[in-house]
């Protein structure tokens, strides 16, 4: 498996800036996730300058606070936002990682994690990102398995991974959602059981190895067994998994693996296209070699 | 003889065949024959039997002209005769093919006894008049069309057709003219399907020593016709042009033998010249031709028509056709008829002019001629001015030929063209120059958050904070002034975030919805989803581009100041024209504008932004002490008061802020000082050019340039001829010898003289064919370029006596913009400069609030458009409010800040504004809805109408409580919804331009 060199980079520089926050008292409170409470999450309102905060440098342009107008476009701003963070994660073509927005919102998308070797290979497990409506100058995007995994950094009851150690702040412009995604794949990969939210799992991991792979086993086989349950959240958005029938699902694998020509195909099919003469490398109008000039 | 095609019983006939066996009908056709032959007999003098030597020394003009020759046949005799070949032709006509193709028996005794040879010659010798001819001609029509066997490879059949047809070239009653197309175009159709009777038709003709492909040549005279008939041989002649394709030795022949395409390109040029030269303009709102315009104007239909065929031909035909046809409608269309007319004198003219290009431009779409097209406009120089920069330099000018151009420009940026594009803006972008050197890497960086959305909305005026709005206005969906595309549909995908904002909070588990609480801009959805639209075509378009434009490729540092200037681009040109037919080359002007030579030199950077406006970059307070004597100048002629009022506004308009210009006077005294330096050149110019020259090269060459530019257009339409002559014996170098003596030319004109003669010769016949009035003959093709000649001096004097108090003349305007010098390729890159093609744009933006409704329209969609292309370059000078630019260079930012101040200022001064502001919302809407409804029973226009959708010349709704003078007013709904426009497109691009197209 390929670890982006990149944010395995950052992760680390995340986690270290963790401890030195620890080191000097900063570090904020870790309430467990478990406690708070999504499903009464209280909204809160667009604030009024929806604007998104721009670099202290750029100053002088006349911003008009408490102006409505600002606020009414604020979902939209937050709605690209997160298309954006969307399209870098396809971009990043997360090995064994598939994210769906959900129909509802666009801060909520299901997701589900293939892991395919390792401790918790063959382990299947469907899990959704919830992302905070202040996107993204709040917190890091949550993480909450739909059944908590064996593991020392997901809660046991909650099923929420411990994402904010990765990401002590979620800075706008270096953070990204594909990160949290990354970052989930790789604990299973590479077990961290410092400061863990299921401290047996931890424990077991520091002291008795056998007795944590066999839980791990027991973890993936529970997890698996459930793939075929209906989703957890209602959406018709949501992942959920049917066993193969060939009915259903030879089409559209077919055209999964047909897909690839499609695209050329298609543009070629409609008529809009471009003109150039120009010669690669050059600046000047016209200076492709003689020959039909095309299109 | 073919009275029975007349007579319709042909049908019935057929049917009695019907069932007949073949051997009866084969008896009574011998039979048929042999009383024809009794009768043939008796009159021929020789009484040979079947064979005709005789046949190939007929002359056959003298046949027709010569009445009867052995003594009269007698009536009974010839209707006998032609009683009998009607039932024979019926008969061979129904006959079926033999076995395995082979030849049915009347067919075969056809063939045998020469039958149709002898018909002829015995037509020849009654009086072969047009009646006859008429006749003739129907009954070969019939034959090709409807013989059940193909009769065409038989040459006892081909021989007669082709004597006939040849009997029928020149000939002047309109009844034969329609037969004989008609059957022309019949057998370019067989020809068409079946290729191999090509070569018969080729050395049919040799036998006869005539022209290599008579039914191609036959049909070459049709070619400009109106009605049927032209369509018919237009038609034929496509068939050929394709047929040309796949044979070289048609290819081959037409290229070298015939007149086909100077033929085509200078017809073009006569059907020009019969176009009006001042169009009738409905309204003010008017900008462009229209198919409803056009449609009333026949003289414009048939040139359509002619343009239309011609990117026909180009389409279908072979290679070489193509070229040639594309070099002879550069030089002989183009440069020697359009470019002058670009410029004319009076405003209306060019105004005419620019609207008939674009036309042009909209109508072909070959891209080998829209190549042809595009070339003249981007690398055409006319009197050393590149007529993109004369077009450009007129977006500015006041009247509506303004707005024309800013149609013209729509059109030219909706071809998605990587050269028009580097031409206008790309090239000025390339250096980075115009933004801090720390920013380059900025350029392709991706908006992640809609930053510059947010703050291109910020600059909403308060008055038209959407909280403001009255209920039924609040949606603001129908005055959507672009494109108009329908709402986006519920069901589709696409509009998941639509239906999450408008969806109330379920308040069920984890969902999170966005928003519920606000009221969202609904019309906003609709920018978003044009823009998805717009961008995602462009950037699908501009695939086959050669480089990204993103700050890395092209590197900026190959294209620092002076290196843009490529050397390689004469010799680019030279081969352009080489590939074209000669043409007379002009040497580059110096990239220094001559007027800047002979005056101190100047920072430029003070108004580089406006100066397109001017002739010449304007000049910074340190006056030049000689032109003091001219002031204070007589009172200027009306056109430079209204020149001086715009610059004023303009300057001030951009330049209150930096604190450069306070006063009016200032920048008066700016305008007035350079104004007074032009005169002074003028004098200069007219009286000592030689020590000029001697003194400043530079300041030379633009003089002799308009010297040695006119000589040579002048000889022009010999010269292309010329080529074609010698183009048989090879490419000529003719170019070089074009450039520098004119022994050489007319050596290269002698060497094609007796086809040059030939070739009047045929314009000559085709002028009196066509009723003498569509072809203009050589002399009259020269025209244009002596006028230009002429045009010079005028405007050489006119710059001198502009001063002189004279009634004020408006034609006159135009010299100072034809003049426009600081050409694209002669700014010197040292200075950030965006182009004067952007100055132009954003300073009639900056105007907006004295801008017509109409105009601004143009404006805004014409930028919207610029702000669809996904280069990063381009992307991020429009759209990234991040980006930190140069101080001199003018973002499209910070103008719409200025409108925008220049509003909230309005605003607070009017007390009854929010109230105008509704009634301007009302109208447009009602407008809007009107369009709507047109559109919906009407066709969908062209893909860059969408502002047009609203200007065209259809009913407007009448205005409610608002006049149309209230252009501020108007202005200011518009700005709004220009920047909702705006932030959608950078919206947009955020997601689209990084989903790589590939997945």
């Amino acid at each position: 498996m390929n670890l982006n060199p990149f944010w395995s980079m950052s992760a680390n520089t995340s986690r270290k800036q963790r401890s030195d926050e620890e080191q000097s008292g900063q570090g904020e409170p870790r309430s467990s996730p478990a406690r708070l409470p999504f499903g009464k999450k209280q909204l809160p309102p667009i604030p009024k300058n929806a604007t998104p905060i721009t670099k202290p440098a750029s100053t002088g342009t006349p911003v008009q606070s408490a102006n409505g107008t600002h606020a009414s476009y604020g979902p939209f701003y937050l709605e690209y936002s997160l298309l954006a963070e969307f399209t870098l994660v396809i971009k990043q073509k997360l090995p064994g990682i598939y994210v769906q927005p959900s129909y509802k919102s666009a801060l909520m998308w299901f997701g589900v994690i293939f892991i395919r070797h390792g401790l918790y290979q063959d382990g299947v497990f469907k899990f959704t990102v919830y992302i905070p409506d202040n996107y993204p100058d709040g917190e890091c995007p949550k993480l909450v398995f739909d059944i908590p995994v064996f593991h020392p950094l997901v809660d046991p009851v909650s099923g929420e991974l411990d994402v904010r150690r990765a990401f002590t702040k979620w800075r706008r412009n270096h953070n990204h959602i594909w990160q949290v995604l990354m970052y989930a794949r790789t604990i299973f990969y590479k077990i961290n059981t410092t400061e863990p939210l299921n401290p047996e799992a931890a424990v077991l991991y520091e002291k008795d190895v056998h007795l944590f792979k066999s839980k791990v086993v027991d973890s993936v086989k529970l997890c698996n067994s459930h793939l075929f349950d209906q989703p957890k959240i209602d959406d018709p958005y949501a992942i959920s998994f049917s066993p193969w029938n060939p009915a259903v699902h030879e089409e559209a694998k077919e055209r999964m693996f047909t897909y690839k020509r499609r695209p050329e195909d298609h543009h070629k099919g409609t008529h809009v296209s471009g003109l150039s003469w120009v010669k690669p490398g050059s600046t000047q109008p016209f200076s492709k070699e003689d020959g039909p000039p095309q299109s | 003889m073919a009275s029975m095609v007349a007579n319709g019983n042909r049908d019935g006939q057929s049917l009695v065949l019907k069932g007949v066996d073949p051997e009866t009908c084969m008896i009574v056709f011998k039979n048929h024959w042999a009383q024809v032959v009794k009768i043939l007999e008796k009159h021929d003098p020789l009484r040979s039997s079947s064979n005709l030597p005789s046949l190939s020394v007929i002359n056959l003009s003298a046949g027709s002209s010569g009445g009867t020759r052995f003594g009269p046949i007698p009536g009974d005799e010839a209707s006998a005769v032609q009683n009998y070949v009607e039932h024979m032709l019926f008969l061979l006509m129904e006959e079926e093919c033999g076995q395995a193709g082979a030849m049915g028996p009347i067919l075969e005794f056809v063939v045998m006894e020469n039958v149709m040879e002898r018909l002829f010659v015995w037509s020849l010798r009654r009086e072969f008049t047009d009646d006859m001819k008429l006749e003739q001609l129907k009954m070969y029509e019939m034959l090709v069309g409807q013989a059940h066997q193909p009769l065409l490879h038989h040459k006892p059949i081909l021989r007669p057709l082709m004597m006939l047809l040849s009997s029928c070239s020149g000939t002047a009653m309109s009844q034969v003219e329609a037969e004989l197309v008609l059957l022309l175009n019949q057998l370019c159709c067989v020809l068409a399907k079946d290729p191999s009777i090509l070569e018969l038709f080729f050395h049919t003709s040799e036998d006869q020593g005539a022209t290599n492909f008579l039914i191609f040549s036959l049909l070459i005279p049709f070619i400009h016709r109106e009605g049927t008939v032209g369509q018919q041989a237009r038609d034929a002649l496509l068939l050929i042009m394709s047929l040309s394709a796949e044979n070289e030795r048609v290819a081959k022949h037409v290229a070298e033998n015939t007149f086909f395409c100077p033929v085509l390109a200078t017809g073009l040029s006569g059907l020009y010249s019969s176009l009006p030269t001042k169009l009738e303009v409905p309204n003010e709102e008017w900008h462009c031709l229209h198919k409803e315009d056009w449609l009333q104007m026949p003289s414009l239909v048939q040139f359509l028509n002619s343009l239309e065929f011609c990117n026909a031909v180009i389409q279908v035909a072979h290679p070489d056709i193509r070229n040639q046809l594309v070099a002879y409608i550069y030089n002989g269309f183009l440069v020697p008829v359009l470019a002058p007319a670009l410029h004319k004198l009076t405003l209306e003219e060019v105004m005419t002019t620019t609207a008939y290009l674009d036309l042009f431009l909209r109508s072909v779409s070959e891209p080998a001629l829209l190549q042809t097209f595009l070339s003249f406009i981007l690398l055409h120089q006319h009197d050393n001015v590149h007529i993109l920069d004369t077009l450009v330099s007129r977006i500015n000018t006041p009247f509506q030929l303004g707005t024309v151009s800013l149609a013209l420009f729509r059109t030219l940026i909706g071809l998605y063209c990587e050269d028009v594009m580097l031409q206008l803006i790309l090239r000025y972008l390339i250096p980075c120059n115009h933004m801090m050197l720390s920013q380059r890497r900025v350029v392709r960086e991706r908006d992640c958050y809609s930053v510059s959305a947010a703050k291109i909305l910020a600059l909403t005026p308060s008055c038209c904070s959407p909280d403001h709005s009255p209920p039924p206005l609040r949606q603001l969906d129908s005055i959507l002034f672009s494109k108009g595309a329908e709402t986006p549909n519920s069901n589709g995908n696409d509009t998941k975030e639509s239906k999450s904002f408008l969806e109330e909070g379920d308040g069920s588990g984890n969902s999170c919805t966005i928003g519920s609480e606000i009221y969202l801009d609904v019309s906003y959805l609709h920018y978003l989803y044009d823009a998805r639209m717009s961008i995602s075509s462009c950037i699908r378009a501009c695939q086959v581009w050669s480089a990204a434009y993103d700050g890395e490729d092209p590197p900026p540092e190959k294209f620092q100041p002076g290196v843009l200037e490529d050397p390689g681009l004469k010799s680019r040109q030279t081969q352009v024209a080489l590939k074209r037919v000669p043409q007379p080359l002009v040497p580059r002007p110096r990239p220094c504008p001559p007027p800047s030579t002979d005056l101190p030199s100047i920072p430029q950077l003070e108004l580089e932004w406006d100066d397109s406006y001017d002739a010449c970059p304007v000049q910074t307070a340190e006056s030049p002490v000689e032109s003091k004597p001219l002031q204070p100048p007589v009172e200027p002629p009306q056109h430079i008061q209204e020149m001086r009022k715009t610059a004023i506004m303009l300057v001030k308009g951009s330049y209150i802020e930096e604190n450069e210009f306070q006063d009016d006077v200032m920048v008066y005294d700016l305008v007035a000082k350079k104004d007074s330096r032009d005169v002074e050149l003028a004098k200069l110019k007219s009286k000592t050019p030689e020590s000029e020259e001697t003194q400043t090269d530079s300041a030379e060459v633009p003089l002799k340039n308009g010297l040695s530019l006119t000589l040579p257009t002048s000889l022009m339409p010999e010269n292309s001829k010329s080529s074609s002559g010698t183009k048989a014996k090879g490419q000529t170098d003719c170019n070089s010898n074009l450039q520098n003596n004119t022994t050489t030319t007319t050596a290269a004109a002698e060497l094609g003289d007796d086809l040059l003669a030939q070739y009047e010769e045929l314009i000559r016949t085709l002028d009196t064919e066509a009723g003498g009035k569509q072809f203009k003959t050589d002399g009259e093709l020269k025209k244009p370029a002596i006028p230009l000649a002429e045009e010079d001096e005028e405007e050489e004097e006119m710059d001198f006596t502009s001063f002189s108090a004279e009634t004020p003349e408006p034609e006159k305007l135009h010299s100072p913009f034809g003049k426009f010098c600081s050409g694209s390729a002669g700014r010197s890159q040292s200075v950030p400069f965006t182009g004067p093609f952007v100055s132009v744009l954003l300073s009639r933006m900056e105007n907006m609030l004295s801008n017509s409704l109409h105009v601004n329209l143009l404006l805004t969609g014409i930028l919207a458009q610029l702000a669809a292309y996904p280069q990063p370059l381009l992307r991020s000078f429009l759209l990234n409010t991040n980006l930190v630019f140069q101080p001199t260079v003018r973002s499209l930012y910070q103008v719409l800040a200025t409108v925008k101040h220049q509003i909230e200022e309005l605003a607070a001064s009017r007390k009854d504004f929010p109230e105008l502001i509704t009634a301007a919302q009302h109208w447009l809407l009602a407008r809007e809805t009107s369009f709507m409804a047109a559109d919906k029973s009407g066709s969908r226009h062209s893909t860059h109408g969408e502002a047009g959708r609203l200007l065209r010349s259809s009913p407007t709704p009448k205005p409610k409580a608002i006049s149309l003078d209230r252009t501020d007013v108007f202005a200011t709904v518009l700005f709004t919804e220009f920047l909702k426009e705006m932030a959608a497109i950078a919206q947009e691009h955020s997601i689209l331009s990084y989903i790589p197209m590939e997945e």
